[in-house]
């Protein structure tokens, strides 16, 4: 299967002042599962669309493996039709005026596939998708979830070597948007098909993707795999978008304790500790002391006063003040601590994310600290 | 994993050669835009052209005038501006048409007012007797022609001013004064009679959609009924009170029908007759300032009906939780209210198809001796009469007409229902907006034009040949395609809405599968648009088998309708078979319409205007 490669894709709508999408680079390999993961109305659904060719660029340039499919300098436009993709709509835009079964095998039929292959291939993934029994019926007769394994069956029936979809499963239950994910994953494994999936839930992200590509602003933000992104956020926003409840992030020239403290631990570890503007810890990153004395040598460590301990069901999320700050940390140990406690907050070296001033991570910061190379 | 990234071009702006290279590809890659241009240019031929011809008329001389206006045939002249509006025939051709135009309107308006307003409150907002049936009841004379009244009329209260046979009145030694026969007085009747259900469905829709919680927050406050009814529902209702009373009246400025039957015999001329006579005696040049006239004043009251639709929507009143179904008790009222109904439809519908149907059966009007009644009109052979010897049932040239009016009206109606839906399609997908909004403009304007204006200018174009289109007076082609025209305004507005409800993603789903143009149309966007495309071509038919105007200027004995044919039959004087043609045609009318309600699930308040 080809790679699909955008370079510095910019998208503006006609009639609209802002770009949807401004300088995009994005290539997607073969076999990816690549998920495309922003707030809403960054720029997600576009860029599927364009891919899709749906929409048009208006500038820059789209490869499917060595062929330009678009592109306004060369004046290139291959029609939808020709790019044999597979696109499952936020909507599921099944045709309400055909059943189950021939909304399936629209494509084959397309295709001129001969009648006993294409009632096998039509039968196969039905029953792979459960549902078969719906065969009969029109989509206006089927829940949501159900319409949606049906707009997904129509896409695979035709076996696409690249399957785009767009928040397929945010319409699911939570039951059912688990048993959907898996179905995907075992689709993806099975075919061998690149699937670009977009969504704006990042745990759907982490859980499916091989790469996500992080959205914002019409802009990527950053690429990497599921570890990448979240162990080695690239810059502010995507530190602050991954992860819940959010990464704590602490200002170093706010003149707080906490920001003086954290800088003179960092002195001497890092040699141009004057350009950190931005210091990030995970909540699960920070452990809690009450014995001063168990406090490891060589971390950061800080007094800090509980504020109020929520149960998460399974988990727990603390909020401590320390340096003036409040903080949230995680644990999955149930806390004796309550409210008013004193305590000692330790935190590893190499649990720290730094950001410059353009709220940039610092590369060179992450050798120093002993954070594990990406 | 990753790819070597195709290193784009540091600074790849498009330059302007490449962008429109880009933008014209787009642009023609599908047929949606090339199939736009050329309905395009079918409409410019069928609807601009002749408009803009009877227009060009007004100030151009025309063949005749030469020499009198001084000057060659085609130049300009502000001679026929000057005739119609300043000169001494002025008052003939346009002031005393006018003046009887705006009264007929502002009559009806107002009498529709009074019947249709309590109607409307009577029927959403009541526990009046037989509301269901009613509801439905007191909708058909719109769907009835116009004129069909107007026969009933005469029938009942024609007098010796004109000859033929007797109104029934006058047969029963009672002579009717003119003023009652015909005239102002009768016409301002019908009118409103017929328009009274844009204001029961416009004005009831209004008041069925209401939240009632508005009301029930002023009776709380303290308010009585007349107060609530003067402070909240008035002022709450304007809006579609005003849109109903523009709509009636630039319905009554087109009506030509009813004058032309009542309005004759006294001279009342309205602007609609006007233009048919200065048509008829070959004042072109007049007939172009008067169609332009009509037109200037339907695209006023348009223009503010847009305007007041769009200010109402500031305040959106309708469709949330308190709108429920509250009717108030009429205790007492109950049965008065219910007389008040039935009354109405007695004389907007009973009395007038009684007095046709019984006038097909009777040898002499209004003698109710069982003697004087027959079948024979009907179903008669070897008639005493000249030239009808057999009843109208058994007559060829009645069956040659219905079969005309089938094979006219529907072939107009298919292509006008294809042809909005395919304006609908271009409308919405089409990437050149340009090319959108002419769509949308030029189907909409024989809307503005009289029908016998529009069948003025066609004759006038048509008549002779043009480069390769040959002659085409007399055949059944012209009537086609001016009929065709002349429905685009309903064809293409169904057509858009229909594709602006389907969205772009099922076929974009298609598309994505593999499907090419014409495969997605087929495939995808007809058959979901089946419903909408029935209706489309429906209601075109229905009310192209009730118009009169085209067919009055357009049609030759050989290609009779059975518009044409039943005034045909007036003309000799064959009343009963002329009656009995025109129950036929509302008939057809009425079933029409009742099985397009069916299909579309819907009632006429959402097709009105049409
Ligand atoms: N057809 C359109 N015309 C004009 N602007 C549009 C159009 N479609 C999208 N936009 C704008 O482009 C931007 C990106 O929209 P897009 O649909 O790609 O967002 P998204 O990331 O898919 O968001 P969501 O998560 O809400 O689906 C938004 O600001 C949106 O308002
Ligand atoms: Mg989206």
């Amino acid at each position: 299967m080809p790679t699909i490669a955008l370079s510095q894709v910019r998208k503006t709508y006609p009639g609209s002042s802002t770009d949807a999408v401004r300088s995009l680079d994005l290539e997607i390999a073969d076999g990816e599962f690549m998920c495309l993961l922003g707030p809403s109305g960054c720029g997600k659904t576009t860029t599927l669309r364009m891919i899709a060719g749906l929409e048009n660029l208006s500038a820059g340039e789209l490869r499917i493996g060595d062929r330009v499919v678009d592109s306004a300098v060369e004046a290139t436009f291959v029609p939808p039709e020709d790019r044999k993709l597979g696109l499952v709509f936020q909507s599921y835009a099944l045709w309400p005026h055909l059943t189950i079964e021939r909304n399936t095998d629209f494509g084959l039929r397309l295709r001129k596939v001969p009648k006993a292959e294409r009632i096998k291939r039509t039968d196969d993934v039905m029953r792979a998708l459960g549902i078969e029994q719906y065969r009969d019926r029109y989509p206006s007769q089927l829940s949501g979830g159900q319409q949606q394994r049906v707009a997904l069956a129509r896409m695979l029936a035709v076996s696409p070597g690249v399957l785009l979809l767009d928040e397929p499963l945010s319409n699911l239950d939570a039951r059912l948007r688990l048993e959907m994910r898996a179905e995907l994953k075992r689709i993806h494994g099975k075919f061998g098909t690149t699937i670009v999936f977009v969504t704006h839930d990042q745990w759907e992200a982490m859980t499916l993707a091989t790469t996500i590509a992080v959205m914002n602003d019409g802009v990527i933000q950053q690429m990497g795999t599921p570890d990448d992104i979240y162990e080695r956020p690239a810059n502010r926003f995507v530190a602050e978008f991954v992860g819940s409840p959010p990464i704590n992030l602490i200002e170093q020239n706010a003149n707080t304790p906490i920001a003086a403290a954290i800088a003179s631990y960092l002195d001497g570890r890092l040699h141009d500790v004057g350009a950190v503007a931005l210091t990030g810890i995970r909540p699960e990153a920070i452990v809690l002391h009450t014995d001063a004395k168990d406090v490891p040598q060589d971390s950061f460590n800080l007094r800090a006063v509980i504020e109020g301990v929520l149960p998460t069901g399974g988990s727990w999320i603390v909020e401590v003040r320390a340096g003036g700050q409040l903080l949230f940390m995680t644990t999955h140990v149930a806390p004796t601590l309550s409210a008013g406690d004193d305590v000692t907050m330790v935190v590893e070296p190499a649990a720290f994310h730094l950001f410059d001033t353009d709220g940039q991570r610092m590369l060179n910061a992450d050798k120093a600290l002993g954070h594990s190379a990406g | 994993m990753r790819v070597e990234t195709p290193l784009a071009l540091p600074d790849d702006k498009p330059s302007f050669t490449q962008a429109m290279r880009y933008k014209m590809k787009l642009t023609m890659r599908e047929p949606t835009t090339a199939v736009g241009f050329v309905v395009a240019i079918i409409f410019a031929y069928l609807i601009l052209l002749p408009v803009l011809s009877i227009l060009l008329d007004a100030v151009k001389v025309q063949l005749g005038d030469a020499r009198r206006i001084g000057g060659e045939v085609g130049d300009g002249t502000l001679y026929y501006l000057h005739r119609t509006f300043l000169s001494p025939v002025a008052q003939n051709f346009f002031w005393g048409p006018l003046k009887n135009t705006l009264s007929v309107a502002l009559g009806a308006i107002l009498l529709s007012f009074l019947i249709g307003t309590p109607l409307a409150w009577l029927l959403s907002r009541t526990d009046m007797f037989a509301r269901r049936w009613f509801a439905t009841a007191l909708i058909v004379p719109y769907m009835l022609p116009s004129w069909t009244f107007a026969l009933a009329w005469t029938t009942l209260f024609k007098n010796r001013t004109v000859g033929g046979q007797q109104g029934w009145l006058e047969a029963m030694g009672m002579t009717p004064p003119d003023w009652m026969s015909y005239g102002q007085f009768p016409i301002t009747i019908i009118l409103s009679l017929h328009y009274a259900p844009f204001i029961i469905l416009l004005l009831g829709n209004g008041l069925r959609r209401l939240d009632s919680q508005l009301e029930d927050s002023a009776r709380i406050l303290g308010a009585t009924r007349g107060q609530i009814a003067v402070q909240v529902l008035l002022p709450l209702m304007r809006p579609a009170l005003f849109s109903a009373a523009l709509l009636i009246f630039a319905k009554c400025l087109g009506d030509f029908g009813v004058t032309y039957v009542l309005g004759l015999p006294v001279q009342f001329d309205v602007l609609a007759t006007s233009l048919y006579r200065s048509i008829g005696s070959r004042q072109t040049g007049v007939a172009g300032v008067l169609a332009g006239s009509i037109m200037a004043m339907g695209i006023v009251a348009l223009l503010i009906d847009a305007y007041v639709v769009r200010e109402a929507r500031r305040f959106v009143t309708v469709g949330s939780k308190g709108s429920m179904d509250r009717k108030s008790q009429l205790k007492k009222w109950r049965i008065p209210a219910t007389g008040f109904a039935a009354f109405i439809f007695i004389i907007s519908v009973g009395l007038p198809v009684l007095t046709l149907t019984l006038s097909t059966i009777m040898f002499v009007p209004a003698k109710f001796t069982l003697d004087n009644f027959t079948l024979q009109y009907w179903i008669g052979t070897d008639l005493e009469t000249v030239a009808m010897r057999t009843g109208i049932l058994l007559a060829p040239d009645m069956w040659s007409a219905a079969w005309n009016t089938l094979r006219i009206v529907g072939s107009a109606a298919v292509s006008a229902g294809f042809l909005g839906l395919l304006v609908g399609y271009v409308v919405v997908r089409t990437p050149f907006r340009p090319l959108s909004t002419f769509l949308r403009h030029v189907t909409f304007l024989p809307y503005l034009v009289p029908g016998i204006a529009f069948a003025a200018a066609y004759l006038s174009l048509f008549a002779v040949s043009h480069g390769p289109v040959p002659a085409l007076y007399g055949t059944t082609a012209i009537l086609i395609l001016a009929l065709t025209a002349d429905q685009m305004p309903y064809a293409s507005r169904a057509g858009i809405s229909a594709m602006m409800q389907l969205g772009k993603e099922p076929e974009e789903a298609a598309q994505v599968a593999g499907a090419g143009w014409v495969r997605r149309m087929r495939s995808i966007v007809i058959p979901i648009q089946k419903r909408s495309l029935v209706t489309g071509v429906l209601l075109p038919f229905i009310s192209g088998i009730k118009g009169l105007s085209l067919f009055v200027m357009l049609a030759v004995p050989s290609t009779d309708v059975l518009t044409t044919y039943s005034l045909r039959l007036i003309d000799y004087n064959y009343t009963q078979a002329a009656n009995a043609v025109v129950l036929i045609i509302a008939a057809v009318a009425y079933f029409g319409t009742l099985l397009a309600q069916r299909l579309t699930n819907t009632n006429l308040a959402e097709g009105l205007g049409g």
